[in-house]
């Protein structure tokens, strides 16, 4: 085999800034070949990021590295800072996470992709704002000539992506390490760049480090995968090895907690515990407190494993069981298997629906000038009806700016309905005096994103949970401290934690916390707003059970608010799709992953990344063209015409109304809604 | 852009007018009148009376305030009651020696200011981020009066390089006196808000250098000068450009401690004066003046932002 393109060699990082040494990356080799792509798989604070930074030089002051990095035969780990600065944009080209945030807001974004080259003497500032141009067409940008010259604000997210990437090969890089380069971006824009990136990497015949947390996408994406752990590679060999047979304990469980949108229907099997802190890292293999096959066999907690050659060639495991591993009833902590599906499935059909949403509007004024004179509307949510019945979960999906958020706050009164009705349990509950929505709020609660943000940091976890009862001035009538004590055990933590506060909690558990809370009043439906978006893989299983046991236990009605379509498929009996303010499709769950009609689904759909490498060249994808318009002006008729594949004239005309199909429980809103048939794939597909 | 311009000085005039209203209001508020000041201690009832109607202060508050404001609309402020001038005219005398001192103070400031603030936020806690950090402590306690009586002893009383009380001369007569005149409260004014301007660009600087875009710059390979200097500094001007703004407007308002230590005839001296004689139409006429400056500099400073950010933009 030629020889490798990056070469690293027992890299160790270690961060001094605290006064102590706080490891981040501990020993770990790999190399990457040009016209490869290697995938970085591992949750927060399993050292991938910090690889990434130590490979290109740019970690801070108070990092300590050792071992070696040889990039093109010269060594990173003690060049010097203008050697490392000159090869930092012509051999090594970078791909970070947040658009919106890399790019600098107040440059044009020509200047920006092309400075780079500018400042390494490799163009003349006569010639780059043609090459920036060249670039930016290459990126596929629309229109590059009159782009270059505009400022980020005036892209969208998967544009302003795109300009990195143009950013990140201008210099022609024999390596690109592209840093969860899709995790901002919503699932088709997702696509479109991750196919820019694929297509621009085979032009070139760079490498790539693709560094991700999405199994999803590495298993779309790269050859080769390695696994981080607490610092560590715990596995590595090639991408379909790894997925089709993974020989350690931790890619085990990583599989085994990913919700599935290709099917697979079994209850998720979280890995226990919480990923190690670098601060307090568990000694010998990072990896067996929260190990399945370990059973507190001495040498695991005793000594560090090394990463020994298993089964296919290029194939290694870093456990001292890795025969085991692949055997082993991993499972052996799994709880009682539980019919999957809730009781709820089999109610009654007359049974009156607890939430009911009638032709619900939501609009904001859009106010200019002195008088603050209205000029336009955004029609956030714009015509939404729903039923929702007791021990029942639909799922609201739909990209971002689709209104779901927005439809949710308006059900629990937090925002005012412009129009239509929200009834529970028959009273409707539109637009309430702000007493009378107090009363009915008992019964219906919300849980938010953002588990760091949404506790009140200055006061004990207990009181947090304790606040809606007394709120409701039902504290002592509930149950008092008892019920507290009651409600924490209920999610899975300790009445012991009563005392402590949100800061000493880690995201899962905060999350477990707010559940409680909103558990607290005995409500009977939950709005779950990306409950568990901003949580690690193995701890969203955590979470996701829990809801599901909750529900089965109490009969709760869930309004699961989602973008990621492989969790709602997972939670949810129902689901409705939105686009622009309006519900497009819904359907019972498999009728809907299954057979979707409406082709927004459809592309939807196709376009979430399958943690399943074997299936990745059969599969066919629509890329859609464009971003999601503004609902403030959105398209006339069918609001997703202009990007779909099946629009005809009359689309751009009438608006489709929303009616049953065929054969099914799905209703859908289109003019040519159906079955996705291979002559239409071949047309979109790309 | 000039239509937003014109919508902003628009706005203006409810303000001068609550603003006017206000300052009526307080001066009344407070006990004590022109009239004692004028006639002496010594005066007759007699002679209070005619003062008193001379001046047109036996009339109610609200026709007195009435009768400033239509003459006000029509650009005439009164008279002052001492001087027995156009207040407009008091006010003018004193405006450009006022300009040139703020400007020449603010410039003092920034140049003393940049260049502390980017060393010590380029090298964060290093020797030199905590000398100057010390330097920029020092410049914001010491009192002006105390700075200025030291400029004094050391480049009037010792050097004699610089005369001890500052005349107004303009720089378009005489750069050279001008320079001679105006130095000394320039640099005791400028020293005290360099160290404001220190901390508040040090501070803007840091958290920019912490943005994701610093580490984009310095993935593509760009030297540091140019990280700092294309990518960081131009978005951490933007919060510094309100507050140097609003310095320099306060130092065109006035600087009365400096003004009395140098016997500069800026306006704070003459708003002094004017608190200190009941003068009514002239205390009104410096404070809408102020005000003015206020909300023009704050025009500017939105302006700017705009040039600065292209994300921001007015209709």
């Amino acid at each position: 085999m030629a020889e490798p393109i990056l070469s690293v060699r027992g890299l160790d990082v270690a961060f001094t800034g605290s006064g102590r040494s706080v490891p981040a990356v501990r020993g770990i080799d790999f190399d990457v070949h040009a016209n490869e792509v290697l995938g970085i798989v591992g949750e927060s604070g399993s050292g991938k990021s910090v690889t990434s930074l130590a490979i290109t030089g740019l970690l801070p002051a108070t990092a300590r590295v050792s071992g070696s990095i040889r990039l093109g035969g010269v060594e990173i780990t003690t060049a010097d800072r203008e050697t490392l600065r000159r090869m930092r944009g012509n051999d090594v080209g970078m791909i970070f996470q947040d658009p919106t945030t890399t790019l600098n807001p107040v440059l044009p974004i020509g200047r920006q992709v092309i400075e780079g080259q500018v400042a390494h003497g490799r163009i003349g500032s006569a010639a780059a704002a043609g090459r920036a141009i060249d670039l930016l067409r290459e990126v596929e940008i629309p229109d590059p000539a009159a782009r270059a010259g505009q400022f980020p604000h005036q892209f969208s997210g998967g544009m302003r992506q795109r300009a990195v990437i143009a950013m990140a090969m201008s210099g022609q890089p024999r390596l690109i390490i592209a840093d969860e380069p899709t995790t901002a971006l919503d699932v088709t824009v997702q696509a479109q760049v991750l196919s820019v990136l694929a297509r621009r990497q085979a032009e070139s015949g760079a490498a790539v480090i693709l560094i991700t947390h999405d199994l999803g996408v590495i298993a779309e994406v790269a050859h080769r995968v390695a696994v981080m752990y607490g610092g560590r590679i715990v596995e590595t060999g090639r991408v379909e090895e790894i997925f089709a047979r993974p020989r350690h304990p931790y890619t085990i469980g990583l599989l085994r907690s990913l919700p599935r949108i290709d099917g697979a229907e079994e209850r998720l099997v979280p890995i226990s515990g919480q990923p190690p802190a670098p601060a307090r890292m568990p000694s010998g293999c990072a990896f067996h407190p929260r190990c399945p096959i370990g059973r507190d066999r001495p040498i695991c907690a005793a000594e560090a494993p090394a990463l020994v050659a298993v089964g296919a060639e290029g194939h290694a495991s870093a456990c001292h069981f890795a025969a085991e591993a692949e055997t082993a009833d991993t499972s052996a902590r799994r709880p009682e298997p539980r019919p999957l599906t809730p009781e709820g499935a089999a109610k009654p059909a007359a049974e009156p629906p607890l939430l009911r949403v009638d032709d619900l509007r939501v609009h904001f004024p859009i106010r200019a000038g002195l008088l603050r004179r209205q000029v336009g509307t955004v029609r956030a949510v714009d015509g939404v009806s729903l039923d929702l019945r007791a021990g029942e979960t639909l799922g609201l999906v739909g990209e971002s700016g689709c209104g779901k958020t927005t439809t949710a706050r308006a059900i629990m009164g937090l925002l005012r309905a412009t129009g239509g009705s929200v009834a529970f349990d028959g009273q409707d509950i539109t637009n309430l005096p702000r007493a009378d929505m107090r009363r009915v709020r008992r019964n219906m609660q919300y849980i938010f994103q953002d588990p760091y943000a949404s506790l009140n940091p200055v006061r004990t976890v207990g009181d947090i949970v304790a606040e809606p009862l007394h709120i409701h001035g039902l504290f002592d009538q509930m149950g008092g401290e008892k019920r507290i004590a009651e409600l924490f055990e209920l999610v899975g933590l300790s009445r012991t934690m009563l005392d402590r506060f949100p800061s000493e909690f880690s995201g899962g558990q905060r999350q477990r916390i707010g559940i409680a809370r909103a558990l607290a009043l005995q409500p009977r439906l939950l709005i779950l707003d990306e409950p568990v978006a901003a949580l690690d893989v193995s701890i969203q299983a955590q979470v996701i059970n829990l809801l599901q046991d909750l529900q089965r236990e109490l009969r709760l009605a869930y309004l699961f608010v989602a973008h990621d379509l492989s969790v709602v498929r997972h939670i949810s009996d129902r689901v409705a799709v939105m686009y622009l303010g309006r519900i497009v499709e819904e359907s019972a769950k498999t009728d809907l992953y299954e057979r979707p009609t409406h082709p927004y689904t459809q592309s939807l759909l196709s376009a979430v990344p399958v943690p399943d490498p074997a299936s990745r060249s059969r599969r066919k994808r629509i890329v859609l063209q464009g971003d999601i318009p503004s609902p403030a002006r959105p398209p006339s008729g069918c609001a997703f015409h202009p990007r779909c594949f099946r629009a005809t004239e009359i689309c751009a005309r009438e608006r489709p109304a929303f009616v049953a199909q065929p054969g099914g429980t799905t209703r859908s809103a289109c003019h040519h809604a159906g079955p996705l048939d291979a002559s239409i794939l071949a047309g979109a597909a790309r | 852009m000039t239509g937003y311009i014109v919508r902003r000085l628009l706005q203006l005039l409810p303000v001068l007018l609550l603003a006017s209203l206000g300052i009526w209001a307080m001066i009344y508020a407070v006990p004590g009148g022109p009239v004692a000041s004028i006639v002496g201690e010594n005066a007759n009832p007699e002679q209070i009376r005619e003062v008193t109607q001379r001046l047109g202060l036996d009339r109610p508050v609200l026709v007195q305030y009435w009768a400033w404001l239509t003459s006000a609309l029509t650009g005439d402020l009164g008279a002052s009651l001492h001087a027995r001038e156009p207040v407009l005219h008091l006010i003018m005398q004193r405006v450009p020696a006022t300009l040139q001192l703020g400007f020449c103070a603010t410039l003092v400031g920034l140049l003393l200011g940049i260049p502390v603030a980017i060393a010590s936020a380029i090298w964060p806690g290093s020797w030199i981020d905590r000398t100057l950090s010390g330097w920029s402590a020092l410049a914001l306690g010491v009192p002006t009066f105390w700075l200025g009586i030291l400029l004094i002893l050391l480049f009037s009383v010792e050097l004699r390089w610089l005369p001890s009380a500052s005349a107004y001369v303009s720089f378009f007569d005489s750069p050279l006196q001008a320079l001679r005149n105006t130095a000394m409260p320039a640099l005791t004014l400028g020293t005290y808000v360099s160290g404001i301007f220190a901390r508040f660009l040090r501070a803007s600087l840091l958290s920019e250098l912490k943005a994701d875009y610093v580490r984009t710059a310095r993935s593509k390979g760009l030297p540091e000068r140019d990280v700092v200097g294309r990518h960081v500094m131009r978005n951490a001007l933007l919060p510094f450009v309100t507050i140097v703004g609003l310095m320099l407007a306060n130092f065109i308002g006035g600087t009365v401690v400096t003004e009395a230590v140098f016997t500069y005839p800026g306006l704070g001296r003459l708003l002094i004066q004017a608190i200190g004689s009941r003068d009514y139409p002239l205390i009104q006429g410096c404070i809408l003046f102020i005000l003015v400056i206020y909300v023009l500099m704050n025009l500017l400073v939105d302006v700017l932002y705009a040039y600065i950010d292209p994300r921001i933009e007015y209709r």
